[in-house]
């Protein structure tokens, strides 16, 4: 199963990963290479159970009960302002419920 | 008629619970940015999510006033994509098997009178925080306290036939919800978002295609959007051109809608939440604490 | 009453000595942090299991004292602002926390070259790697510089370390030890472990970090696990089962010997040694390796910029230019490799061709352990790893070759169930590791069983 090189940056991209030519070209190998070897899971026939674990997870009180933080969001946020996180501003991408002032 | 209109609406619906979905931390509207916020629901390294009890039975309760076949057995799955709102970098929603599935709702439509409504699918999900732009220029800011709020997602079946049947059924939609306490459905607020489809076709044909049309913030703009983005594809068949499937926002100043850069919602669903069982439904408790509701 | 004081400046000493060699176990340690720690001890009067034992901790569980970089440049500095369950455990139980360890990057790995602080050294032979990915911790114990340590597991990353280094590691069954704290790389699959120079240290270190927490869901609600009795001097009624596929043909033949050697100690101790079948073995590796990925690339979207961490946004003007640029930097080969490998399995067209498939084959593995237990099996016994630690550079070129290198353990972290890896031969003086497989919430059976055998056995013997 061969992955191509636009492949790899399209996948990049999905993953918010810049990744350089040089990176691309070997991706593209080593990627086709695992590919070729994972793809022996095809011997199994299809279907059979399936269903995933069958245990239930727990659930949790409805109590304002919350794990705080032992140090603010200053010591760790790379940029905050009046209590908020900033980042460079979104491009033209939109959520649509996003406010602008 | 020469033309009919096909809507279908997504609703998305804040829980009444006093804590987040996946964390303790209040879900209250309206507190001083990034104060209701914890490793879980800031998508901090190591932090785990367990999901609220209340939510879980919210959710039923609603499922059941809306006619839905209640999963015993359901997962949790996980929407990626990159959004500065998104702690984790995915949302924690439900996907191949919601919570509920196969309801409906009766509306009085003001064309044809009552008819039902069917609701397609009704899951559970988590909020995201909120963004706001240039309110430092150059930059988007981000509050997390909306983060990890429970929200129920209810998907209608494309019944609705005009802008004014889609502003009924949310109008009945709300009046359930807030009957049974599930929600306040408060739009100002944002505990109630919708999401419109709308597609045209000539009778008999099949469906045409369809855009969304996001950011209307009251059941009267709905109908305003709607009505607007009804026409524009009208015009554009008539023209001999071809609808495109967009993503839309409305503009609340002119009444229009525009198309917008769809984000790039690459859903890389993991189905069944890597690392966390499935959720429990305890069907006859449920059921006995939504009858205690709804016949008291 | 304790010496806390006296137990953290030997620490200290041991650990100096230890790096002073170039070992490079440790991320971050503190003389002063443990002295604190102590004196706090002291004043509490602590007396748990653990009082007085000093533990280091692998880099990717938050901790309050050091970073948590997880080995990797996007959380250099990062000082998580909540500790993990076990470490609270572990300090509840008297110890001492001396530091974090190096790994592979976000435990991504075979032997903590990917680490990008550099590698750490193999304390018994230098020039070859302590394993991986939990190879800091690993060589912290085995060079004598603590006395246990913590270690993590997604596809066999306490076992072989323990293996390589000459020491006991024990996996749990998932669910046993709490992952709040725990930085995630494969949700499913993950699991704390615990490293001891002998199987009672390691079994002491595991059932005092054990136990259901509330946040973390998927911890098990059953019977806690005790503490280590007393070695059992009889296996007597005791079924050990062989896989035949874990002694494949062209095993290498240190490695086979040593198997052999502790499977005659096993009959001796009155053991029924029995030939079974766990058929789909050889999908394991293929599964694993399109499993974890894709749940890595999930976990580590996280880590892009916005709330802590590494920010690459010098004259950038957009926040997908952002995400871009402090992923690309912040992140190494290996895990790069891995969120691509793991995007693409999930991505649309490709989901049910490697991601669906590998969800059945791991069905399959999981029932193949199911009935040979449910068959009147106690345990099984294999080698742990195909080969002794091998050079540092060695399996650089070719990451699948260093892929295999999990071929004998990642089978366990697919089907959940507890595995422990203690020495039983050395090999051209370099340690081998054989393993004992436990069912479902089984360690009590594997711990006993390892207890026995390494009484009985001389583990630095050479075997050939």
């Amino acid at each position: 199963m061969s992955v191509t090189r636009a492949e790899i940056q399209r996948i990049a991209a999905l993953a918010e990963l810049h990744v350089d030519d040089a990176t691309a070209a070997r991706l593209e190998a080593e990627l086709s290479r695992i590919l070729d070897y994972v793809a022996q899971l095809q011997e199994l026939p299809d279907g059979g159970d399936g269903d995933g674990d069958p245990r239930a997870g727990r659930l949790r009180r409805d109590e304002v009960a919350p794990d705080r933080l032992e140090a603010p969001p200053t010591d760790f946020a790379p940029a905050l302002k009046q209590g908020l996180f900033l980042v460079p501003r979104l491009g033209e991408l939109d959520r649509g419920e996003d406010e602008s002032p | 008629m020469a033309w009919e209109t096909v809507v279908g609406l997504e609703v998305h619906v804040q829980l009444l619970t006093r804590s987040k979905m996946f964390c303790g931390c209040s879900a209250a509207y309206g507190d001083p940015p990034n104060t209701n916020v914890c490793p879980v629901c800031l998508g901090l390294p190591g932090a785990l999510p367990v999901p609220n009890e209340r939510a879980v039975r919210l959710a039923v309760r609603a499922a059941f006033a809306l006619g839905c076949a209640v999963h015993s057995r359901s997962i949790f799955a996980r929407k990626n994509y990159f959004y500065p709102d998104l702690p984790k970098g995915y949302q924690i929603s439900q996907f191949e098997e919601p919570l509920a599935t196969g309801g409906r709702l009766e509306v009085v439509s003001p064309e044809r009178g009552p008819f039902t409504v069917g609701i397609k699918r009704l899951h559970l999900e988590e909020d995201s925080g909120k963004s706001f732009h240039d309110r430092v220029p150059g930059m988007t800011a981000v509050d997390f306290n909306r983060s990890g709020v429970p929200l129920i997602e209810i998907v209608s079946e494309p019944d609705l036939r005009s802008p004014a049947e889609a502003r009924a059924y949310l109008t009945a939609l709300k009046q359930v919800l807030r009957w049974i306490e599930v929600s306040d459905c408060n739009m100002e607020e944002g505990s109630l978002r919708v999401d419109a489809n709308l597609s045209v076709r000539r009778p008999g044909e099949p469906l045409g295609t369809r855009t969304e049309v996001k950011n209307v913030n009251s059941f009267s703009n709905v109908e305003r959007a709607l009505a607007f983005e009804q026409g524009r594809q009208i015009a554009v068949i008539e023209a001999g051109e071809q609808v495109e499937q967009r993503t839309m926002t409305f503009d609340a100043a002119t009444g229009e809608v525009r198309p917008t850069r769809s984000k790039e919602i690459f859903s890389l669903a993991l189905s069944g939440l890597a690392g966390f069982f499935s959720l429990p439904v305890d069907f006859i408790q449920y059921f006995l604490d939504a009858c205690q509701v709804f016949f008291s | 009453m304790t010496d806390f004081r006296a137990a953290a400046s030997a620490a200290a000493e041991r650990i100096a000595a230890c790096e002073a060699k170039g070992t490079h176990a440790f991320l971050a340690w503190s003389g002063e942090a443990m002295l604190e720690q102590a004196r706090g001890l002291e004043a509490a009067r602590a007396d748990g299991p653990l009082a007085g034992a000093v533990v280091a901790v692998k880099d990717v569980i938050a901790d309050r004292w050091f970073p948590t970089t997880c080995g990797s440049r996007i959380l250099e500095g990062y000082r998580s602002p909540f500790e993990a369950s076990a470490v609270r455990r572990l300090r509840e139980a008297g110890a001492l926390v001396a530091g974090k360890t190096n790994c592979d990057e976000f435990a991504m790995g075979s032997s903590t070259e990917y680490s990008a602080y550099g590698p750490t050294l193999n304390p018994v032979d230098p020039a070859r790697v302590p394993g991986g990915s939990s190879g800091g911790s690993a060589a912290a114990v085995a060079s004598g510089a603590v006395d246990m340590a913590l270690g993590t597991e997604t596809g066999g990353s306490v076992r072989q370390p323990a293996a390589f280094c000459g020491i006991v590691g024990i996996k749990p069954t998932y669910g046993r030890v709490s992952r709040y704290g725990l930085v995630a790389f494969g949700s499913s699959l993950d699991q704390i472990g615990s490293f001891g120079k002998d199987v009672a240290s390691a079994a002491r270190l595991l059932a005092a970090i054990s136990g259901r927490d509330d946040r973390d869901s998927t911890t098990l609600d059953r019977v806690p696990l005790s503490e280590p009795g007393p070695a059992p001097t009889s296996l007597a009624g005791t079924v050990i089962g062989v896989p035949r596929e874990y002694l494949p043909e062209g095993l290498h033949p240190g490695v086979r010997a040593a198997c052999d050697r502790a499977l005659k100690k096993l009959k001796e101790l009155g053991a029924e040694i029995r030939d079974v079948s766990l058929p789909h073995t050889k999908y394991a590796i293929p599964t694993y390796y399109i499993v974890a990925p894709a749940e890595a690339s999930s976990n580590l979207a996280r880590y892009d910029g916005v709330r802590y961490g590494l920010r690459e946004d010098g004259g950038l003007a957009d926040v997908r230019a952002m995400y871009r640029k402090t992923r690309g930097a912040g992140f190494g080969t290996e895990v790069r490799r891995r969120i691509i490998l793991g995007t693409y399995v999930l991505s649309a067209g490709y989901y049910e061709a490697y991601y669906g498939r590998a969800q059945r084959a791991r069905e399959r593995i999981r029932s193949d352990y199911a009935k040979v237990f449910a068959g009147g099996v106690h345990a099984l016994f294999t080698p742990t790893a195909p080969t002794p630690a091998f050079r540092l550079g060695e399996n650089l070129a070719d990451p699948l070759q260093m892929y295999l290198s999990d071929i004998f353990v990642c089978t366990a972290n697919l089907a959940g169930v507890p595995s422990l890896s203690l020495p039983i031969a050395r090999d051209q003086g370099l340690p081998l590791g054989g393993q004992l497989i436990g069912a479902m919430e089984g360690e009590s059976t594997i711990i006993r069983i390892a207890q026995a055998l390494e009484a009985a056995l001389e583990p630095t013997a050479e075997v050939r």
